[in-house]
């Protein structure tokens, strides 16, 4: 049995916690949520290569003011990586966990209060947080690794930007976090041509059939209107070229050692579609997110920023 | 000579198999490994049974039957989890008690128990083996109660927890999926657990002296075992204590006897007996010098219909299933087993049965509905049928894809099967066995009924048997190849078309194998290593 100090302990614990965490911030969530960040005049987006994916994700953030630019002490954050399928990392069905690890680590090292880790998965939640390695990345660097399968953590909340997307069931920790990190991987996708940035936020919401029942393109521009991750950073290490997006084997994937970050993610999305070979005009939601002024395509428009760690 | 030891052993046996069998059942979160269930229910007897019909090791089976001629049924109180339930309820339901419960002797009820024995046999031999298994069973009975009940109460308690303590951080602790069978499937495990309990509760084991073929079985050998408890004449004097112990009401006070068959070898009454008047003793080599004449020397009838009634339950079930086997074998086409596609709709079933049982006929025979692979299965896309395979096929596990659909790298139902109804594949085997194949129909499909883009049925499947082509203005349509979808159910699942979705699994009435394309390593699709921005 425990000791009384441990329960009493535990129970202050418990009496603090439920006394600070979901509602404390539901005012403020709020009120800010249909406001999307504002863009830059000029987006800015960081293309690195040929460098190890922790290597590669300090370059970029140096390059854009340091984690401290984003991550304030105190605050907390919000990291949302792919975690979509049982697989293994060097499938690149999901983000790398070298990379979710690295990202944890560099937020806490920022001061950052709490770092929450979480998808809502396509295949069975425990084996795919498992068998991806991030659950265990994600932890051993120090962050809270939250189920995405748990329905009473998410809330409806109503998407006045939206054009098909009005109102969803939102995951408390995308609508409650101080700070959104979008840590996507990118893969060809059946369904959608490619999945990087914007299609990755469809995992903060709890039902994807309504996007795919309620033209799909328009639905994962329509989530951004409510909330723009602070920043995209997409994993773009050997990425799934075909069969996408859960692939059939390694050898669907391609090494490309690459790294996107931007804090646009219509811009972040073209350039990766240019690394599938693909034209971002021809994805449907870049270019409806482009027309909706959630950021730009046009990558002559965007200051890009190359650098190669070799 | 007395041995107050022997209920100690007892006791902590039947808590090793209770709480081992417990656990693996009600596991809600996969934290108990595939293994140790499977390993618990494999030595069951009548999982042991099927197994050895079906060629498996005979040892299990010897060894039950052997322990039952050494010293009785402690079978039925150690390692049967249905027994061990009775027992634990008889005890709770005690401390409600005001005064304690004494059940006085009863003369056997033969004829009951043998008529529900005949009625079993006669089931097996006649072509229900796998139903009448099914719903005799007793560790069966137990599983169903276990994964079907407990489980999803289990489930909800520890949401209720979660809920509570959820501000401490979650490490560990999370909220699971509740899935209640559907109602035709549990009312019949929910009945089964209130009578159990009931007559647990008001005549301890009445159940297993009155129903249970196996304990019926097993009686009419523990009547002739070596070791057995006996009252000594010269100590007792008849003061009941042991009635009062005694969950079996087998102690014959005035005839100064033990009615072997019906005693479950729970020892109780030994520590009961102030007089030390109750001995557990061999009783073999004693035999000769008895007075002749005595009952048991007589040529007994019982025995005799026992034993005609055992050897045709044993030779019965393996004529129907190899029957069957050898008919099944006859039916399919090709030399490798698998099904040629045109004779796709001649293999439908109705429902679906795990990959690795081979074929539905051979699932139904073998499977006793232990719902084991239910509670291993972590995408619950297990789900005890009611009626979908047929009357044969009630409260066998089936894949329900309205549910979730079955993991392309998980092979837990068949790492759980005690009764190799469900065969250990390898990974590589199991990925290209096709229990189902998906048909669509793109009348539905909303990629041609609302012109945009949608394929979660492609996106889902992992051999990409079901892929998209383009189609349209800049659109991906789904299209599916046969040869290499397995009937996994991800399509189906992930359709958003209501109300009817767009593609479906029709399942296999026998398994086939899928062709795996192995496809060359993909290309770059930049011009050179620079960034193409």
């Amino acid at each position: 049995m425990n000791s009384r100090r441990e329960f009493l302990r535990s129970s202050l614990a418990l009496g603090a916690a439920l006394s600070l965490s979901p509602w404390r911030k539901v005012d403020a969530a709020e009120a800010t949520l249909s406001i999307p960040s504002t863009i830059p005049a000029r987006s800015v987006l960081v293309a690195v290569r040929d460098g190890s994916r922790s290597a590669m994700v300090d370059q970029a953030l140096e390059s854009l003011g340091g984690i401290g630019a984003f991550v304030k002490p105190g605050q907390t954050v919000c990291v949302k990586p792919n975690i979509g399928w049982d697989a293994p990392p060097e499938r690149g069905a999901n983000t790398h966990p070298e990379l979710v690890g690295r990202v944890v680590r560099l937020c806490l090292e920022a001061g950052a209060k709490s770092v929450s880790v979480f998808d809502n998965t396509c295949d069975q939640w425990q084996l795919t947080y498992e068998h991806s390695g991030i659950e265990k990345a994600a932890r051993d660097a120090g962050a809270h690794v939250v189920n995405g399968k748990d329905v009473s953590l998410y809330r409806e909340v109503s998407i006045p930007g939206g054009v098909k997307l009005k109102s969803a069931l939102v995951h408390s920790l995308v609508l409650d976090s101080d700070v959104l990190l979008n840590l996507p991987v990118l893969k060809h996708h059946s369904g959608t041509g490619m999945t990087a940035a914007m299609k990755n936020l469809m995992g903060a919401v709890w039902d994807r059939g309504f996007y795919h029942q309620n033209n799909l393109h328009q639905a994962i521009a329509d989530f951004l209107t409510l909330r723009q991750p602070d920043l995209n950073l997409i994993d773009a290490y050997h990425p799934m070229v075909r069969n996408g997006p859960r692939g059939k084997s390694v050898a669907d994937v391609v090494e490309m050692r690459t790294l996107l970050v931007s804090v646009d993610p219509v811009a972040v999305d073209a350039a990766a579609a240019k690394m599938l070979g693909l034209d971002p005009a021809k994805i449907d939601y870049i270019k409806i997110g482009d027309a909706m002024k959630l950021g730009t395509m046009d990558l002559s428009q965007v200051e890009v920023r190359r650098f190669s760690l070799t | 000579m007395r041995r107050p030891g022997l209920k100690t052993v007892r006791v902590a046996v039947a808590m090793f198999f209770g709480t081992g069998l417990t656990a693996a059942f009600v596991d809600f979160r996969g934290a108990v490994p595939a293994q140790i269930g499977h390993w618990l229910a494999s030595v069951q007897l009548v999982p042991s049974a099927v197994a050895l019909v079906m060629g498996e090791s005979l040892a299990v089976l010897v060894a039950i039957f052997a322990a039952t001629l050494l010293a009785g049924r402690i079978y039925c109180s150690t390692v049967c989890p249905l027994g061990i339930l009775q027992d634990v309820a008889a005890r709770l339901a005690g401390w409600f008690r005001r005064a304690p419960l004494r059940l006085p002797y009863r003369p056997a009820r033969n004829w009951v128990r043998i008529a529900f024995f005949w009625v079993s046999v006669t089931g097996i031999a006649y072509g229900f083996a796998g139903l009448t298994l099914s719903l005799v069973d007793p560790y069966s009975i137990f599983g169903r109660m276990a994964a079907d009940l407990f489980r999803p109460i289990v489930a909800f308690v520890n949401n209720a927890i979660v809920g509570v303590i959820r501000g401490l951080g979650g490490e560990g602790l999370y909220r699971v999926d509740l899935h209640w069978a559907s109602a035709g499937a549990l009312a019949l495990p929910a009945i089964i657990l209130l009578l159990v309990v009931g007559l647990a509760a008001w005549r301890g084991r009445l159940y297993c002296n009155t129903f249970c073929p196996v304990g019926t079985l097993l009686g009419f050998i523990s009547k002739r075992s070596a070791w057995q408890l006996s009252l000594d004449p010269a100590l007792c004097r008849k003061c009941g204590d042991c009635l009062r112990v005694c969950k079996a009401q087998c102690i014959d006070l005035r005839a100064g006897k033990i009615d072997q068959s019906r005693c479950v070898s729970c020892y109780n009454c030994i520590g009961a007996c102030e007089e030390h008047g109750i001995h557990h003793r061999w009783s073999w080599r004693r035999q000769p010098s008895r007075p002749a004449g005595t009952a048991d020397l007589v040529a007994d009838p019982q025995r005799r219909s026992f034993l005609a009634g055992a050897t045709m339950a044993i030779t019965g079930s393996v004529a129907a299933v190899q029957l069957r086997a050898g008919s099944i074998g006859s039916e399919v086409g090709n030399a490798d087993g698998s099904v040629p596609s045109a004779s796709l709709g001649r293999n439908e079933s109705p429902a679906i049965s795990p990959p690795g049982s081979v074929s539905v006929d051979q699932f139904l025979d073998r499977c006793t509905g232990c719902h084991l692979c239910i509670s291993a299965c972590p995408t619950q896309v297990l789900q005890p049928a009611f009626l979908e395979y047929g009357f044969a096929g009630f409260l066998k596990p089936r894949l329900d894809f309205s549910t979730a659909f079955c993991n392309y790298d998980c092979r837990r139902c068949a790492e759980a099967c005690p009764d190799t109804a469900i065969t250990l594949l390898p990974l590589l085997e199991k990925q290209t066995t096709r229990i189902g194949v998906a048909h669509l129909d793109l009348e539905h499909c909303i990629v041609k009924t609302k012109g945009t883009d949608c394929a979660a049925c492609s996106e889902h499947c992992p051999t990409k048997a079901v892929d998209t082509v383009p189609y349209g203005n800049n659109l991906r349509l789904p299209q599916v190849s046969r040869e290499s979808c397995i009937g996994c159910g991800a399509c189906e699942y992930a359709c958003p078309a209501k109300p009817r979705k767009a593609i479906v699994v029709v399942g296999q009435r026998r398994h086939s194998h899928a062709s795996r394309r192995l496809e060359e390593k993909a290309v770059d699709p930049r011009k050179g290593k620079d960034f193409p921005f």
